[in-house]
């Protein structure tokens, strides 16, 4: 059986939990990037593929860019650098979000890192032909990295969701 | 019934707007300007500097955290510690009053002479004091960011330094805040004297064995340049005043095959303080004292 049957039930989600999660993941890796390490994982990125996944009406191409933006311009990096490897991410996203989720967590996990090595593919890529130097090789970590928070991303941005609705002594769910 | 009563939109769950890939091809395209307009055209410069300033006061926050934890270690620092550092500090400022009244009497010297040769008076240098904010998260650069910007009047290309010497120099200006690009990142060069020839180079940033240090570009192999030689600023580039302290050359490689020897040199500024100066172009000062009559 490819369905965790288990999962299938969940409550709607609240936009302003997106909104606020979306948030909290930018404060993040704006903190993880002043300690200059290169194998940190862009916990924004995991974060817009995840709703990309779940919700992919609600955050999309538009938002990625906006957000992407805000990191170019708080990096210091190029003007559209991130920007475009999170559209290329929420890209794919929205083509996996039909048949992703019918997998198990691991099929996932394996499924989901080609993109996000794809995603830091074209930053690097973008700033070696504008004539800068490969930065070192913990950065190809990161990516990885990203791939191993996606269970952890699981259980945080859906355990709103997963509360119970009216918790009952006879009714749990 | 009125027709108008009539929803004949279609239901929220077919209207999904335009396609993905139209959407990835709008938004990369528009990515992909901006990146060549940030690198070739300039462009984006309102754009960056706007955003900037949107930025900064979430920025301010996420640095909350780190300061509190610093601020608390300072609290706790042992007292044995902290009169040890002041007797050093002492002790520098009595070296230091020593080497001043030289200068003091060499500047008086100097003055005389160059009345003699009737040569152009050195230009009195001014300057403000900043803070480090934090070191820009990009990797492939090497840069810091400081508290103060055009409102301050803090122009584009000033030289930064600190009690070792020079940090580099300033190439981005925005409202409240400026970026200082290190002598170690690859696309910054200042000119250099050799303290001890007299011979004039130019360097770049370069990372040797993992450390960021600087280069001198195009000296032959045969030049007379020796390990420990003081590197200061020559002042004939109009950007940094001269005799600033830049680095002291800890590396010097000849080889038969290559014209030009491969000369590193370590630079001298600590860079561990907060704090910085932020001094005027040279360039920019004989401007404005030729404006005033």
């Amino acid at each position: 059986m490819i369905m965790d049957r288990r999962e299938a039930l969940l409550l709607p989600v609240s936009p302003w939990f997106i909104a606020s999660s979306l948030l909290m993941a930018l404060l993040l890796s704006m903190l993880l990037g002043l300690s200059q390490a290169l194998w940190l994982p862009d916990v924004l990125a995991v974060c817009i593929f995840f709703w990309g996944i779940h919700q992919p009406r609600r955050v999309g191409m538009a938002t990625a860019f906006v957000l992407g933006l805000w990191m170019d311009v708080q990096h210091s990096s190029l003007l559209g650098q991130h920007a475009l490897s999170y559209v290329v991410l929420s890209y794919f996203a929205f083509s996996l979000h039909r048949r992703l989720l019918w997998f198990p967590i691991k099929e996932q996990m394996i499924q989901i890192a080609p993109f996000f090595i794809l995603a830091e593919a074209l930053g690097l890529i973008i700033r070696l032909s504008t004539g800068d130097d490969f930065p070192g090789w913990p950065m190809l970590l990161s990516p990885f990295i990203e791939t191993l928070l996606w269970p952890v991303a699981n259980v945080i941005l859906l355990a709103p969701q997963r509360r119970a609705h009216d918790p009952d002594a006879n009714r749990p769910i | 019934m009125a027709l108008e009563s009539l929803d004949r939109s279609p239901p929220p769950f077919f209207r999904v707007g335009f396609a993905p890939l139209t959407k990835l091809i709008f938004f990369s395209a528009l990515s992909l300007l901006l990146v060549f307009g940030d690198k070739q055209m300039q462009f984006t410069k309102p754009l960056r500097a706007g955003l900037s300033t949107l930025v900064l006061p979430v920025q301010w926050l996420v640095l909350q955290p780190g300061e509190a934890l610093s601020a608390l270690g300072k609290y706790f620092q042992n007292l044995d510690q902290a009169l040890q550092n002041l007797k050093s500090a002492e002790l520098k400022v009595l070296q230091q009053s020593v080497r001043s009244q030289q200068v003091e009497q060499l500047q008086i010297e100097n003055q005389n002479l160059r009345q003699l040769m009737a040569l152009q008076a050195s230009v009195p240098v001014t300057s403000q004091a900043a803070e480090v904010l934090f070191d820009v998260p990009d990797p492939y650069n090497q840069r810091i960011v400081i508290d103060r910007g055009q409102l301050k009047n803090v122009a584009l290309g000033s030289p930064v330094i600190d009690a070792g010497g020079v940090i580099g120099q300033v190439t981005r200006v925005y409202p409240l805040t400026s970026e200082v690009t290190l002598l170690t990142d690859k696309d910054q060069s200042i000119p250099v004297l050799n303290s001890r020839t007299g011979a004039r180079n130019i360097t770049n940033g370069d990372v040797l064995a993992g450390l960021p240090v600087i280069e001198l570009k195009f000296v032959p192999a045969s030049a007379d340049v020796k390990e420990g030689d003081l590197l200061t600023t020559s002042g004939i580039d109009g950007v940094y005043p001269a005799g600033l302290q830049v680095a002291r050359i800890s590396h010097i490689e000849r080889r038969v095959d290559i014209s030009f020897a491969r000369i590193h040199a370590t630079p001298l500024a600590e860079l561990k303080g907060r704090h910085v100066l932020v001094l005027q172009p040279t360039s920019a000062n004989m401007s404005t004292k030729g404006k005033t009559p």
